[in-house]
């Protein structure tokens, strides 16, 4: 049983974690590091523990530092949120060695899950289509385009280790590919220190689907639907919702059911993600799997009324899930808007600074998930997310009419957001439409959106 | 280096002694350095029945703060050095150092204590030379990074402590 948590992030997700331990009735110890020290779930907390300076290495990417942070302040478990250690199966072990709960998989289900390859190799075997690529890792260039032969260009490549796009190029010719594999190799031997490469057929308009599973140590799982993250720039996701406006119910549930499936016959514990591309035709394939909790996970939280964080917590704690996909109801639409510290019309260049003013949005099913507050100062150190807006209605329709409420009363001044962009992609066409795919706001540009937003409000 | 023979040599240190420097250090040499950083004496020199102690302002560190306005007008009003911490390097328990204690000569660098992170030592330094004048944590202490453990007084003095001589073979 845990009692005790040591919040080891920071940001949004800090003060989430917060608010699911106390309505669990646990005591909970914020984790900051010295650049965080004014952060909203430092002051919440009854308790915080500064963990080292702000640079991640030393602090919140410090697995000795937290560890140590937890056994000084008394804890019994650590949940370590999303990024940072959230899927590092040495910070688990590590974490159990010493006595304490690790608030996500185990270890071993970690290492299980911790390459890529090796997770669509599994989930192949159990049932779930993958993107069509090469066979294993690529042993040297004659193999790649022995292989690129074989599957037909365009192709990805990808590196087995790490994401975030780093490593990954696109090949159209066999001259393409000999060029990137040497660049691809280089980037991710610097990154995460294993240069393995696989190929991936590169499919065209694809959307963004993924399915929230939750699964006990004892192998019984329910998913809770899907998500779609389809609005997208250079592989970030900006807004989310669900259901996916891109699959019809047949579809959608076979997709969740084969995902929850899988994922318990692969030895896939406590709560997770499995993301899939989808294309034009409504077929899914399996990309990789999130062994933590997700930033955009409030939006299953809204249609099924399920608290996923609190679930994370009780599944470490050994509990059993206590109930059956049949309990699981899922109802209306919610939709995501990450706000985001960017300089849209400068690159979206992350921004830093004093945070002036700021009015969260309010009224019926408008749920506001920030650290920030009026006078809060965004430290340089960290991802530019400021929070996330989740807006619900009874269908897609009343969903997006609220969000455009709640994005107008949004107020954050002093440091620049994406708050315009997201008030200007629901007036866009295509997103109305419900048919976009991931390339929509790098095929447009984020500045067409405003533009076209600004002669809107000015006509 | 005692000579049992001789114990009211210079060098020797009989329990009355060892009381007189642990009241020394532990409260008078605070006392008095608080003193000649609040005032605006260069020199303090107190003498008892059992020993002298001398403290004198570095000069040259009354003049480094004004060094860059030399041909300023306003009058040179020194302000008292700030007192500089020894901090926590990590998260973890403190030991301090066995000779760490109030009133302890320190140099920059020199190691008052470690923290023990999942076993691991850590040293925590002194950021500056100077007196140790106070300790803020205590043996086997959970700290966190950057918990101040030790005030540093830096000086910009220099202290003199001897034995009066003939007092103690009196």
């Amino acid at each position: 049983m845990i009692g005790r948590v040591l919040i080891a992030n920071r940001g949004e997700i800090a003060v989430r974690i917060l608010r699911a331990c106390r309505s669990m009735g646990l005591e909970a110890v914020v984790a900051y590091s010295e650049a965080d020290a004014e952060s909203r779930a430092v002051r919440m907390a009854d308790e915080a523990i500064c963990i080292g300076p702000a640079e991640s290495a030393r602090s919140y990417l410090s697995a000795a530092s937290l560890i140590s942070a937890a056994l000084v302040s008394g804890c019994d478990a650590i949940h370590p949120g999303y990024g940072f250690l959230s899927e590092d199966d040495g910070f688990a072990e590590m974490t159990r060695a010493h006595d304490l709960t690790f608030i996500g998989p185990s270890a071993e289900v970690l290492e299980r899950f911790a390459s890529k390859a090796g997770t669509r190799e599994l989930l192949a075997a159990h049932g779930l289509p993958m993107v069509p690529g090469s066979a294993g890792m690529l042993r040297d260039d004659a193999h790649a385009l022995e292989e690129a032969e074989r599957l037909g260009f365009p192709l990805l490549i990808k590196p087995s280790a790490g994401g975030g796009g780093k490593g990954m190029r696109m090949a159209r010719t066999s001259r393409e590919l000999q060029q990137a594999l040497t660049v691809c190799r280089s980037e991710a031997r610097a990154a995460f220190g294993d240069d393995s490469l696989y190929l991936e057929k590169w499919l065209d308009r694809t959307r963004h689907v993924e399915v929230q599973v939750i699964i006990d140590s004892y192998g019984h799982g329910v998913h809770l639907g899907e998500r779609d993250c389809s609005v997208q720039r250079r592989h970030q996701k900006i807004i989310e919702e669900a259901p996916s406006p891109a699959i019809d119910d047949p579809t959608r549930t076979e997709l969740a059911e084969s995902a929850v499936r899988a994922a318990v016959a692969a030895g896939y514990r406590n709560v997770g993600t499995l993301e899939f591309l989808v294309d034009g035709e409504g077929n899914y394939f399996f990309i990789e799997i999130n062994a933590r909790i997700q930033v955009e996970h409030p939006v299953t939280e809204m249609l099924s009324g399920v608290d996923i964080v609190a679930e994370q917590i009780r599944l470490a704690g050994g509990e059993e899930l206590g109930y059956g996909q049949d309990a699981v109801r899922l109802r209306g639409h919610a939709i995501e808007f990450r706000i985001n510290a960017e300089d849209v019309r400068a690159d979206f260049r992350p921004q830093a600074g004093t945070v002036e003013h700021y009015v969260p949005p309010g009224g019926a099913d408008v749920r506001m998930e920030t650290h920030l507050y009026g006078g809060y100062e965004v430290p340089p150190y960290y991802d530019s997310l400021l929070g996330k807006l989740i807006v619900w209605g009874p269908d897609r329709q009343a969903a997006i009419a609220r969000s455009r409420v709640a994005l107008r009363e949004l107020v954050v001044e002093g440091v620049a957001t994406n708050i315009d962009l997201h008030r200007a992609l629901l007036e866009d066409e295509t997103f109305l439409s419900g048919g976009f795919d991931t390339n929509l706001l790098d095929r447009k540009g984020a500045a067409a959106f405003l533009a076209a937003a600004d002669t809107d409000q000015g006509a | 280096m005692t000579d049992e023979a001789a114990p009211r040599d210079d060098a020797g240190a009989g329990p009355e002694d060892a009381m007189g420097v642990e009241s020394l250090t532990g409260e008078v040499l605070p006392a008095l350095i608080a003193r000649l950083r609040a005032g605006r004496l260069g020199e303090l020199e107190v003498r008892t029945a059992d020993w002298r102690v001398r403290l004198r302002r570095d000069p040259a560190a009354r003049v480094r703060g004004s060094s860059a306005s030399v041909a300023s007008a306003a009058p040179a009003v020194e302000a008292a050095p700030a007192t500089s911490v020894a901090r926590s390097p990590a998260v973890g328990y403190f030991s301090p150092a066995p000779q760490l204690t109030v009133g302890l000569s320190v140099s920059a660098g020199d190691v008052l204590g470690t923290i023990d992170v999942l076993g691991i030592a850590q040293e925590v330094v002194t950021p500056a030379d100077g007196i140790v004048v106070s300790i803020l944590a205590e043996d086997g202490q959970a700290v966190e990074y950057g918990q101040a453990l030790a005030d540093i007084d830096p000086l910009g003095m220099d202290l003199a402590v001897s034995d009066v001589p003939g007092q103690a073979g009196a």
